[in-house]
This record gives C-alpha cells, structure tokens and sequence, in this order.
C-alpha cells in the first residue's frame, strides 16, 4: 500500500516537473520562426546596413525584441515572418538613425570576390559590378532588395513590412531591378 | 544592354551577393535563444508565482494598462472602504443601523436613531451617535453635535451671557413592547418620571393586541435630568426610534429680561411722577400711562416666564407600541434584508462616487500618456523614415 501510494506521488511529481519546465505554445512557435528565418534577417540586415558587426547587432536585437513582443503577435494581423521583419526593420532603422548621429561609419568593402570554384571570370566580373550597382542604390531600394533577394520575402510580405501596397511594392522593385540591370552595362561582359 | 539577360538572370546574380552570418554569431545567437534571452529566464526552480506568470504569459498582455487598472481598482476599493468606516464611525452591525442619519437644521441640534435594545441606546457611554448625543445630555451639557448648536456667543449683544445659555430641549422615543407588558412598561414610566422631578402632562393606556395596546405620554422633564430620565425610558423596553433636540433659546430671555427692566424703571418713573403731580388732570394722565405700563411689564412678566419654564423643562413626547413597528424600516430593531439592501446601495454609491472621482483624476493623465505615446511614436516614425532616405 505505502509502495503504491510512493510510486504514485513520484509519478506525478515527475509529470508535474514536466509541465513546469516545457516550453509554452509561443515559446515554441518563436523557435520555429527563429530557425526558419535566422540566416534571413541576418541578410536582410547586412544588405540594408553593409556593415557586418552592425547587421549581427541588428539582428540578436531583432530576435530579442521579438522575443518579449512574442506574446503580442497577433495572427490575424499578418505573417509571423512579415511581423519579425517589421521588427527587424525597425531595428535596422535605428541604427541608421545612430549612424546619422555619430560619425559615418565606413561600409564593409565589397566583397565580389566570392567566387565558386572553378567559376568564370566573366562570372566574377559581373557579380562585382552587380556589388558595386548595389552599393550605389539608395537605402530604400537597397532595402527593397534585401528584403525581395536576401530574405526571400514575397511582395504581399515586403508590402506589408514596408506598409505599402503589393502592387506598389511590385512597382518600386521592378524599377529598383530596372536600375540596377542598367547599372551592370554589357560592356563587362 | 545590360550584362544580365533578364530579371531572372539578375535574382540569381543577387542570391548570390546573399551576405550569410558567420558561425560563431550563429552559434551565440542560437544560445541566447536557447536560453530565452537570459534577462526573461530565470536559472532557479520557477516558484509557484512564476509557474501562474509563465501560464498567462502565452496571453495578449498588456502590463502597463494591468497594472493601472489593478492600481485604480485598490485605490477604489480602500477610499470606498475609508470613507463608508469613517462615515459610520464603525463597520455596519445590526444593533446600530440607520444611526447614520445625523441632522442638524439651523438653529437647533437634532439626533435620531432606532432600534437597538433601551439600555445600549439610553445610557451615556452608548456607542451610537444618536445616544452619545442625548443620552447624557441633560446633565453633562450637551452631546458633540448640540454643543456645537448652544455655543456660546463670544460677542454680540448676548455675550454678557457666555458663561449661561437658556437652552430648550425636546426629545421624542417610542418603545416596543409585548401587549402584555404595556401596563408595567407604563407604569416603569411612571416611576422614572418621578425620580426625575417631571410631570406628567398627558398619558393615555391602551388593552389589547398586538398593534392596538399601546401606551403615549406627553411629559414634563427637569432640562438638568433630562439625560438620566431618557436613559431609565430607554431601559423600560425594546427602542425603536428616538429623537432629540435642542433649540437656544438665550437671545430672547435677555431681550424679555432686559425689556421687563426697562418696564419696570419706566414704572418707578411714572410713580415718582404720580407722587409729584399736582393737580388731578396730572394725576389722571399718569395713572393711564401707568395702567398701560403695567400691563405691558406682567405681560413681559409672563413672557420671560415661559422662556425660563422651557429652559427648564424639556417636552417629552413618549410613545410605547405593541406588534410590528410603525417608524418603518427596521422592523423592530433587528437588522433585516432590508437594511442589508440599504448599507448595500449605500456602499454602492460611495464606490461609484469614488470611481467617478478616481477616473477625474486618471482621464488626463491617461489622455496625456496617450498623446505622448502617440507623438512619440509619430517622431520615431518619421525619424527612421529620414534615416533611411539619408543612408
């Protein structure tokens, strides 16, 4: 009877630790949405910011805010995705805010040396002009993008992280693309 | 011509340019998160209220509006809770309600109160208003609220008479009795009319039923043995109501006073003139004014009488009842649903008042907060805006 009623107790206490120590519904959905898009706001932020350091603060602050926002995240409001962006963006913002602030801070160098093995030169060549036609953007179409290439977000996201609508998002990413093709002019080639 | 052939071309050359975060930045990041940003997690074993904050942590908070709205909510409750105590001196009890009904009209001090057994009302040290305003009065001068209504003038044309005011005083009480009992209550009335030197102007007694036996007396009462007297009534049986009051009544006795003197030299006069007249017409003319004279002195005579009389004695109205009470309410002097609903409606109106107070207060704060929130988010806006359009 004693080893019954011990073996019970211990039974429900281990559950009961269970419970207390297992992640929340929104703990878990903030992991998901963390490992799907990590690398992503990352890119977003380097490409906005090109500045490395800058982009690897901008994004642990991201994830950070979104992390105490979690709770708030309504569904019905939007993407998981496009909310974290919203966030990311702010972030970013801020920190260019902080840079017109203090002194310009140099943007990393262009690296369009990346090359695979065994790519071309005429590859290499374009991917460099492609780097130095992005330099030359302006932060908004270099935001549009990043958002669009680096990201991977859709229009209907990027519209609604930019708050615009998709049609005039789709509109100032095609000029965007327009601008840079005609910045890598054939000649490279 | 440009080097890429079409849009396509170019999204790959661009996916290319993808910048990827370096492993290490990676990694920490992923611990951080691991470790759910460490200023939320908490190290320890979570304490039972940090298991209730981690359950309603998944709900849409709001902590600042939650944590005023709790605030405003204590505050409501604590005023509500102040003001109904000191309002009654004490929290609601059955063998003092209604006592909240404190009334002084001008010129006169009034207290009422019923219910309640004779002798917690009738004695001096009775906790009620109604009692410690009465119970004892007669002889120590006054409860808090007459003293106030027989101040003592510190100036004016009566303040000869600071150290003694006339004051008239009048009580009512109507006790409950069983129909059996209303010949010895009477006659216990009797008897404490007596010890206290009153008279007994009027009394009638009545046989019978419940409702219709009953006992009423018009009494007399030495003003100095008044609170004595009101205790032994209250003592005879079950009080159901009582009022009392108090009326100065000094201004007039001096003026009468003072007249009733000049009257009286003018008297004197008139005989030093009687005595000194000469001839008969004189004489004659002095008399008339003299007659006159002294009618107007027995007639201030009598007037200052009258004062002094009701100075002296009080009027007693006292009514004994049988069955159910006719002042209504109480219900012979136990505490009943309906004064329950009464201290509830009671309570409930203070609360609203202090709610209604409460929101006066906190609107323009919470409209001030509000706009600054909104101004602060309109700048932030605007300013990443023109950071971007800078960069």
């Amino acid at each position: 009877m004693d080893r019954e009623h011990g073996r019970s107790r211990g039974v429900s206490q281990t559950l009961l630790a269970t419970a207390a120590n297992a992640p929340s519904e929104g703990e878990v959905a903030f992991e998901r949405l963390y490992r799907a898009s990590r690398d992503d706001v990352y890119a977003y932020a380097a490409g906005l910011l090109r500045d490395a350091s800058a982009a690897e603060e901008v994004t642990a602050t991201a994830f950070e805010r979104a992390y105490r926002k979690r709770s708030r995240f309504d569904p019905r409001r939007g993407e998981p995705r496009a909310w974290l962006f919203g966030i990311a963006r702010n972030a970013a913002l801020d920190e260019l805010r902080r840079r017109g602030r203090q002194a310009e801070l140099a943007a990393d160098p262009i690296d369009g040396s990346r090359s695979a093995a065994g790519e071309g030169v005429e590859r290499s060549e374009r991917r460099l002009a492609l780097a130095v036609a992005l330099s030359e953007l302006t932060a908004a179409e270099r935001e549009l993008v990043a958002l669009k290439f680096f990201a991977g977000l859709s229009n209907a996201e990027i519209a609604e992280v930019l708050g615009v609508s998709e049609s005039n998002a789709g509109t100032r990413l095609h000029r965007t693309m327009t601008k840079l093709r005609e910045a890598c002019p054939d000649e490279l080639v | 011509m440009s080097s890429f052939r079409d849009d396509t071309d170019l999204a790959a050359a661009l996916l290319a340019l993808r910048p990827t975060p370096r492993p290490e930045f990676a990694a920490e990041l992923d611990a951080r998160v691991a470790a759910g940003f460490p200023r939320a997690r908490r190290l320890v074993a979570p304490t039972p209220l940090a298991r209730v904050r981690s359950r309603f942590g998944a709900a849409p908070r709001r902590p600042l509006l939650a944590g005023a709205g709790g605030l405003a909510l204590a505050a409501i409750v604590v005023a509500t809770t102040v003001i109904a105590v000191s309002e009654d001196g004490m929290a609601p009890s059955p063998a003092r309600q209604h006592s909240g009904r404190l009334a002084t009209p001008l010129g006169a001090a009034t207290t009422e109160g019923t219910g309640g057994r004779g002798g917690e009302l009738g004695a001096a040290t009775a906790p009620s208003k109604a009692s410690s305003a009465s119970g004892a009065a007669g002889e120590t001068g006054a409860g808090a609220t007459e003293r106030e209504a027989v101040a003592p003038s510190r100036s004016g044309p009566y303040a000869s008479h600071a150290g003694h005011r006339d004051v008239e005083r009048a009580a009512s009480i109507v006790l409950g009795a069983d129909p059996d009992r209303v010949r010895s209550d009477a006659a216990q009335v009797f008897e404490a009319v007596q010890a206290a030197n009153g008279i007994v102007l009027h009394s009638t007694i009545r046989d019978g039923g419940a409702g219709r036996a009953g006992a009423s007396f018009d009494l007399l009462i030495p003003t100095a043995r008044l609170g004595g007297a009101m205790a032994a009534f209250s003592g005879v049986a079950e009080v159901r109501s009582r009022h009392d009051s108090s009326q100065d009544i000094t201004a007039p006795t001096v003026g009468v006073g003072e007249r009733l003197r000049d009257s009286r030299a003018r008297i004197e006069s008139l005989l030093a003139q009687l005595a000194g007249s000469g001839t008969s017409q004189e004489r004659a003319e002095v008399e008339v004014e003299l007659r006159a004279e002294r009618d107007h002195s027995a007639n201030l005579r009598s007037r200052l009488t009258d004062l002094h009389r009701r100075a002296n004695l009080a009027h007693v109205s006292l009514r004994i009842e049988t069955g159910a009470s006719s002042t209504g309410g109480a219900g012979g002097g136990s505490w009943g649903i309906g004064d329950g609903l009464d201290d509830a409606g009671r309570i409930l109106a203070i609360a609203a008042g202090v709610a209604v107070i409460g929101l006066a207060i906190l609107v323009p704060f919470a409209a001030i907060g509000l706009l600054g929130w909104l101004a602060r988010r309109a700048w932030l806006r605007t300013a990443r805006r023109h950071a971007l359009a800078r960069s």
